[in-house]
């Protein structure tokens, strides 16, 4: 008895250690829902942490293509990412108008843009650490890396 | 000691082991806590429009954030930033030799434009900050003086331009553009090179100042406000705090 409940600790230690590890980064979420008969309804939550293994799966083709496209942004998001990760929640944009909301704001560490309207609800939440990861991933690229390939 | 050492080993391995997981999984908002003080300067822009629509635009953006974030950007004029202004088109305008001008000025009025369509110019320097007060009655003018011109030509419906001049009498607004910049902002504006204004520089001099208001625009449909105080979220209506 003594011997199970100890498999099952451990068992159930290394569950939390293994789920706190890989939601360590924060979850993105996206969740689309469409207001009209057979609209689609997308809810994909997915740890932050698993983005930098997806991103280093990607051909670096496709990434130097990517750099290209936005490298001359790359700085501007890699600044912005990082310091709006110093500031307190604070909602930065929000338009209301009579039909529609649109909201961007940040949340525990994690920028979230809300957009409801009469047709859709688009809610979408990323982490700001996930966006510097990413940005400087893809500002570390050479735009001609992969071209010889 | 404990009576059952077993028990209480196994207790203390699942309280370690619940710590563990919950000291990785808040891990990332340690930080956040730490730095989510108090202090910074915030620009905020409200838009609030009477129309149909009712549309409302807010922006709140820390002044901090701006200066770290414009360096960043360098696309044509803006670059380190700095705005070149060689180039720009002021029409006829030499903006920086005005602004020259006006820091070298003593407190008084200095501007006071009286235009054809009623549009009120005036620009100021009182208290340390410079003051420009546009009131604008022309809206109303340029659609009465349509109206009359499609008379003149005969082609228009004069029914229509009754129901026309009605709806315009509704409409007829005066617009009034406040703005309202301290001159230690102007001055680190200008501070850089003569062709060139320091947008960084004035940002980093407007965080020092107290809640201000600095551009003010009213007229039927719209209300808008740019001020700097230091709440990171609008005033619910009406003024800066």
């Amino acid at each position: 008895m003594i011997m199970l409940a100890k498999i099952g600790l451990g068992i159930v230690g290394t569950l939390a250690v293994a789920g706190a590890y890989t939601f360590r980064d924060g979850v993105m979420r996206v969740d689309v829902d469409e207001h009209h008969a057979g609209g689609d309804h997308v809810h994909l939550w997915f740890p932050a942490a698993a983005v930098p293994m997806v991103m280093s799966a990607v051909p670096d083709r496709e990434l130097a293509k990517m750099s290209r496209q936005a490298r001359e942004y790359m700085p501007l998001a890699r600044a912005v990412a990082h310091e709006l990760g110093q500031l307190p929640d604070t909602t930065f944009v929000e338009v209301q108008d009579r039909n529609e909301h649109v909201r961007i704001s940040t949340h525990y560490g994690a920028i979230q843009i809300d957009v409801t309207d009469p047709d859709e609800d688009v809610h979408v939440l990323c982490p700001l650490a996930t966006i510097e990861d990413i940005t400087q991933q893809i500002a570390e690229v050479r735009p001609d890396e992969g071209d010889n390939r | 000691m404990s009576r059952n050492p077993g028990k209480a080993f196994r207790n203390t391995s699942l309280i370690a082991g619940v710590v563990a997981a919950a000291t990785l999984l808040l891990a990332p908002f340690a930080g956040y806590a730490q730095s989510a003080s108090g202090g910074d300067r915030w620009l905020h822009v409200r838009v609030v429009s009477t129309d149909a629509d009712g549309e409302t635009v807010s922006v709140n953006v820390p002044l901090e954030l701006a200066e770290k974030v414009l360096p960043a950007i360098n696309k044509k004029e803006l670059h380190d930033g700095k705005v070149t202004i060689d180039h720009f088109d002021g029409d006829g305008v030499d903006f920086r030799a005005v602004l020259e001008a006006v820091r070298n000025a003593k407190d008084g009025e200095f501007v006071t434009v009286t235009g054809k369509n009623q549009e009120d110019v005036r620009v100021a320097k009182k208290d340390g900050f410079l003051l420009v007060h546009v009131t604008d009655n022309s809206g109303h003018m340029g659609h009465r003086h349509h109206a009359a011109e499609k008379d003149a030509d005969g082609k228009g419906d004069k029914d229509a331009d009754k129901h026309a001049d009605a709806k315009d009498a509704k409409k007829d607004t005066v617009s009034h553009v406040e703005v309202k910049i301290p001159m230690s902002v102007v001055d680190a504006m200008l501070g850089s090179g003569k062709n060139e204004l320091d947008i960084v520089a004035g940002l980093h001099m407007l965080a020092k100042q107290g809640d201000t208001e600095l551009v003010s625009v009213k007229d039927e449909d719209n209300t808008v406000r740019i001020w700097v105080d230091s709440k990171n979220a609008p005033a619910p209506e009406g003024g800066t705090r």
